[in-house]
């Protein structure tokens, strides 16, 4: 019994049910006259549902290569979006009108099902980030049927309206996990050691000032290479943090945390500076709408270099 | 360094040159992975005990469908805006006399931090900000500048407050979640420290945090007021 429950209630269900969401939208892409690319653009779409659905069972190499068929299709430029026209502005206009705030109950399912569910796997003792995750996915299920009730609207309707999202997305969605596996690739080929070493070639050792300045501008750096600061951490930490600040001047427990912790968050601006962020920046740019593609950076980017500039300081005051 | 360092840096020289002349991102990406992965003389494909480039590409690219999920939520969010979702939002925002288009992002940041102390990570992008978040940000704009729809507003400001809605999301996101100690970021910085041999208590890592958390709420804050500013003096111009 209680395997049943966590078959159901783990990460490979949540990845099955998006995988039969992203076939759907395949094949209504394949089945869309009005597509100018329907073939290539239901066949990108279609790969990555299989991707999620057989994702734990398919040898690596495979999906290896089912992502370079995807980036082909996308390289071509033939990953594009329908070319059907919007339903008028006026239908909303009278469904907000009729259906009032209720409009709001199915999207609130989302956040309160991603709670819910990071609550009980809390009680349970498992990992809460996980939770979450499992939550979001049955959150979006729960919503979709909630929202089908309420506004009487048919299975097919709401795909179509998900698909349309989807698609004036396109291929930034799979971007993020793209950059995972170059993030996996340079770490491989170590990458993180030849920019650590670099830091230090420049850098005087005798220099509290300039040694804190190295760590911060290469965490920073090197997460704006990967768009992870949790890839640049252990990099910068075991290349720069530990050995050439922290251990030389036998640095206390207090010291090293605080030391520790503001590297991680010297990165954090790096990832506000870098399209290769792309889940945090160029997705949610597509997402938006917005015009510009890197929008969203240019607006971070004030913030990103105040707040780095506070980090150095902050570090060196503190250590010194 | 080596020639062959100097090649396994060619994969960052062609993200850098390939995102500069706005080339195909996944193409550029994936040249990437397979100059550096190649200059490292890592195999193609698995063998000999060593792991290929192209297992590597699959692996990573299958451990993290997580980052994806969010497409699982797309029906439900895109059928509640054909219902009129936006528009309820906007009109919602414009009863409420103290919302502005910046406010909500400080509010909204605050909301996110909050997650973060609870110990809850996830991407607010497509289950708060396009739903909810953005429509009251330009209903709220809509009543600062008196337009008669969200429709009416002029473009740039409805393309900063697209900006600011999605960098609120990031700053609260990313400053927030070290506030718990069973997040992610702040367990890594503890396996990390205690791997290099070097003793920290996980509390303090949370406790020196607070200061950076407090200023990106405040830089924030700067940020968005002067949002609000511009969105007054465009009002003002018009």
């Amino acid at each position: 019994m209680t395997k049943i429950v966590e078959a159901v209630f783990s990460l490979d269900a949540v990845y099955a049910l998006t995988g039969a969401v992203l076939v759907v939208f395949a094949v209504l892409t394949i089945r869309d006259r009005e597509h100018p690319r329907r073939l290539a653009t239901g066949l990108f779409w279609l790969l990555l549902g299989a991707i999620f659905l057989f994702g734990s069972l398919m040898p690596y190499w495979v999906t290896g290569l089912l992502v370079l068929v995807m980036v082909a299709l996308d390289g071509a430029g033939r990953v594009t979006r329908s070319s059907k026209t919007e339903d008028a502005p006026q239908f909303a206009a009278n469904e907000a009108r009729r259906l009032g705030d209720r409009i709001f109950l199915p999207v609130l399912f989302i956040p309160i099902a991603t709670f819910a569910a990071a609550g009980v796997f809390l009680m349970l003792g498992r990992d809460v980030g996980r939770g979450a995750l499992v939550g979001l996915g049955f959150g979006g299920a729960a919503a979709l049927l909630a929202g089908m009730r309420l506004t009487g609207a048919s299975l097919h309707r709401a795909m179509q309206a998900g698909r349309r999202i989807n698609e004036t997305m396109g291929s930034v969605n799979i971007l993020p996990q793209l950059l995972a596996s170059l993030g996996v690739v340079f770490t491989a080929a170590g990458v993180g050691q030849l920019i650590a070493s670099g830091v230090v070639a420049i850098v005087p050792a005798d220099n509290l000032f300039l040694m804190v300045l190295a760590n911060c501008f290469g965490m920073a750096l090197f997460t704006i290479v990967m768009g992870n600061s949790f890839a640049a951490f252990p990099v910068i930490v075991t290349g720069v943090l530990v050995p050439l600040i922290l251990k030389p001047m036998g640095a206390d427990p207090a010291t090293s945390a605080m030391a520790a912790i503001l590297t991680l968050t010297a990165g954090s601006s790096g990832t506000l500076m870098t399209p290769m962020a792309a889940n945090f920046n160029i997705v949610p740019a597509a997402l938006l709408d917005l015009r510009d593609q890197y929008g969203v950076i240019k607006f971070q980017l004030p913030f990103a270099l105040t707040i780095w500039s506070l980090h150095v300081v902050l570090m060196w005051l503190l250590i010194r | 360094m080596t020639l062959q360092d100097w090649l396994k840096l060619g994969g960052i020289a062609i993200v850098v040159v390939g995102l500069a002349l706005r080339l195909r991102t996944t193409i550029v990406v994936v040249a990437a992975a397979f100059a550096t992965g190649l200059a490292a003389g890592l195999p193609l494909f698995s063998g000999d005990g060593r792991t290929g480039l192209i297992d590597m590409l699959g692996k990573a690219f299958a451990d993290n469908r997580l980052v994806t999920l969010f497409i699982i939520t797309l029906p439900a969010i895109g059928l509640a805006e054909k219902h009129g979702l936006q528009i309820r939002a906007g009109e919602f925002i414009r009863k409420l006399r103290a919302a502005t288009a910046g406010r909500l992002q400080i509010t909204y940041q605050l909301f996110r931090i909050v997650h973060g102390v609870i110990g809850i990570r996830l991407n607010g992008h497509p289950s708060f900000v396009r739903p909810l978040v953005y429509p009251m940000s330009i209903g709220a704009a809509a009543k600062q500048m008196r337009a008669k729809n969200p429709e009416s507003l002029p473009s740039e400001v409805s393309e900063s407050i697209k900006a600011a809605a999605a960098a609120g999301e990031n700053y609260g996101n990313f400053y927030g979640q070290n506030l718990s100690p069973v997040q992610a970021g702040v367990l890594l910085v503890y396996g990390t420290m205690l791997g290099l041999g070097v003793e920290i208590r996980l509390w303090d890592l949370v406790i020196y945090t607070t200061p950076i958390v407090a200023f990106s709420v405040l830089i924030a804050a700067v940020q968005f007021l002067r949002l609000d500013r511009r969105i007054r003096s465009r009002c003002a111009k018009s």
